[in-house]
C-alpha cells in the first residue's frame, strides 16, 4: 500500500480545474478527492450545506468495505459504488491506489451521466497525483530544526 | 499514513483505539469531544457513530480534532475507534487502513483479560496485513476501568500485556469519569510529533 503524495498549491489548482469542470458538465453538487484512510483531501462545489470531513471520512470506509468485499469473490476490485436517495444520491470512484472521488448530486440525475462525466475526471486527478508523488515522493514538513522540547507540552487540555 | 498538504499547509494524523468489546473505546472518544478545550468550535469536530440499535460499535466512531499549529501547519488529529466483538475483524482491518498512531484500551477486569490478549494479537496480525509492525508505530496501553473492584493490579496487566523487550507507555483510566482520558491522548499525540521529528512524516 503506497502512501498519497504532499501537495503544493500548483496541485490544488489543477484539482479546482478537474473538478469544477466536472461539476460544470455533471450538474452534480460536491466533488471530493478522498483519501483512502478518510482524509478530505479536497473539495468543490456546495460544500458548506455538508459536513464533508464525516462524508468523506464514512465514504472512503464504506468503499474500502466494498473493495474488501470484492476480495471475497476474488474481484481484483470493484472500481465504484452507487448510492441512490430521494433527494441526493452520490458516487463513489477510484482514482488511483490511494484515493476516490465522491459525487453527491440531484437524484434526478442518473447515474450513468456521472460516471460519463466523473471517469476522465478521476483519470485526470489519478495523472495529477501520480505528477505529485513522482515530484518528491519523500517531501515532508521541515521539523529538523524543531527542538524535542516543542512538543512536550500536552496538545489537548480538558476543559474545567 | 499521515497526510501533509504543504499548500494549505496542513498535516493529518489518524489515531485509532483498539481494545476488545466493552473496554472503554467509545466513551474515550466520547469524553474527549464532551470535554476538550479548544479555540474555537471550527477546530472540533462532529463525533461520529456507527453503532447498532444496541450502542454497540458496529463499524467505526469517528471524531476530527485540531491541534495547535505546529511550525505552522495546522495538525489535523483524526481518532477512530474499531468494533470491539471479534465477529467485526474484517471491518478492523479497514479502519486501521492509514493509521499513524494505536491505543490500546484493555479491560483491566480479571476476566477480561483473555480477551484482551486475544485482542492484542488481532492487532499485531492486523498490521501484518498491511505489512506493518507494531514497533513501526505510537501505540500507547490504557488500562480502562481502574475505578471496578475486580480491577487486576496494574503489574499483572503489564506482565499479561506488555511483557515486551521495549515496553509501551501505559496509561490507568477510568474512562466513564474522564480519569486518564486526556493523559492517553496527549501520549499518543506527542509520540506521533516525536516520530515525525525524527524521520520527517514521510519517511
Amino acid at each position: 500500500m503506497g502512501q498519497f503524495p504532499a501537495l503544493n498549491q500548483s496541485d490544488l489548482e489543477h484539482f479546482d480545474t478537474v473538478l469544477d469542470e466536472l461539476l460544470a458538465k455533471s450538474e452534480a453538487d460536491i466533488a471530493l478527492l478522498v483519501e483512502k484512510a478518510g482524509y478530505l483531501i479536497h473539495q468543490r462545489g456546495s460544500q458548506h450545506e455538508v459536513d464533508t470531513t464525516t462524508f468523506a471520512t464514512l465514504g472512503s470506509n464504506a468503499y474500502n468495505a466494498v473493495h474488501f468485499m470484492a476480495q471475497l469473490v476474488n474481484e481484483s476490485n470493484f472500481t465504484s459504488m452507487y448510492q441512490q436517495g430521494e433527494k441526493f444520491s452520490t458516487l463513489m470512484l477510484n482514482v488511483e491506489e490511494n484515493s476516490i472521488l465522491v459525487l453527491i448530486f440531484p437524484t434526478h440525475l442518473t447515474v450513468g451521466s456521472m460516471k460519463y462525466f466523473a471517469v476522465p475526471a478521476a483519470k485526470a486527478l489519478a495523472e495529477r497525483v501520480a505528477l505529485a508523488a513522482g515530484r518528491d515522493p519523500g517531501m515532508g514538513i521541515d521539523l529538523s530544526d524543531m527542538d524535542a522540547a516543542d512538543v512536550q507540552s500536552a496538545l489537548f487540555q480538558k476543559g474545567k | 499514513m499521515a497526510i501533509i498538504n504543504q499548500a494549505t499547509k496542513e498535516l493529518q494524523v489518524k489515531i485509532v483505539y483498539y481494545g476488545p468489546a466493552k473496554s472503554g473505546k467509545t466513551t474515550n472518544l466520547e469524553q474527549v469531544h464532551q470535554n476538550v478545550q479548544v479555540p474555537d468550535s471550527a477546530a472540533k469536530g462532529k463525533l461520529t457513530s456507527l453503532a447498532t440499535s444496541s450502542d454497540r460499535t458496529l463499524f467505526f466512531d469517528f471524531f476530527p480534532l485540531e491541534a495547535v499549529a505546529i511550525k505552522g501547519f495546522k495538525t489535523k488529529f483524526a481518532l477512530f475507534t474499531v468494533p470491539g466483538q471479534v465477529i467485526y475483524n474484517a471491518t478492523r482491518q479497514i479502519v486501521l487502513r492509514g493509521v499513524d498512531g494505536v491505543v490500546f484500551v484493555a479491560d483491566s477486569q480479571y476476566d477480561k483479560m483473555e480477551e484482551n490478549v486475544e485482542t492484542f494479537k488481532h492487532l499485531e496480525e492486523n498490521l501484518k496485513t498491511m505489512n506493518l509492525r507494531l514497533e513501526d508505530i505510537p501505540c500507547v496501553l490504557q488500562y480502562n476501568k481502574r475505578d471496578l473492584p475486580d480491577a487486576a493490579p496494574v503489574d499483572y496487566l503489564d506482565f499479561v500485556l506488555n511483557n515486551r523487550e521495549v515496553q509501551l507507555p501505559t496509561f490507568e483510566a477510568s474512562a466513564s469519569k474522564c480519569d486518564g482520558v486526556f493523559e492517553t491522548l496527549n501520549m499518543i499525540t506527542r509520540m506521533l510529533l516525536h516520530k515525525f521529528l525524527n524521520n520527517g512524516v514521510r519517511k
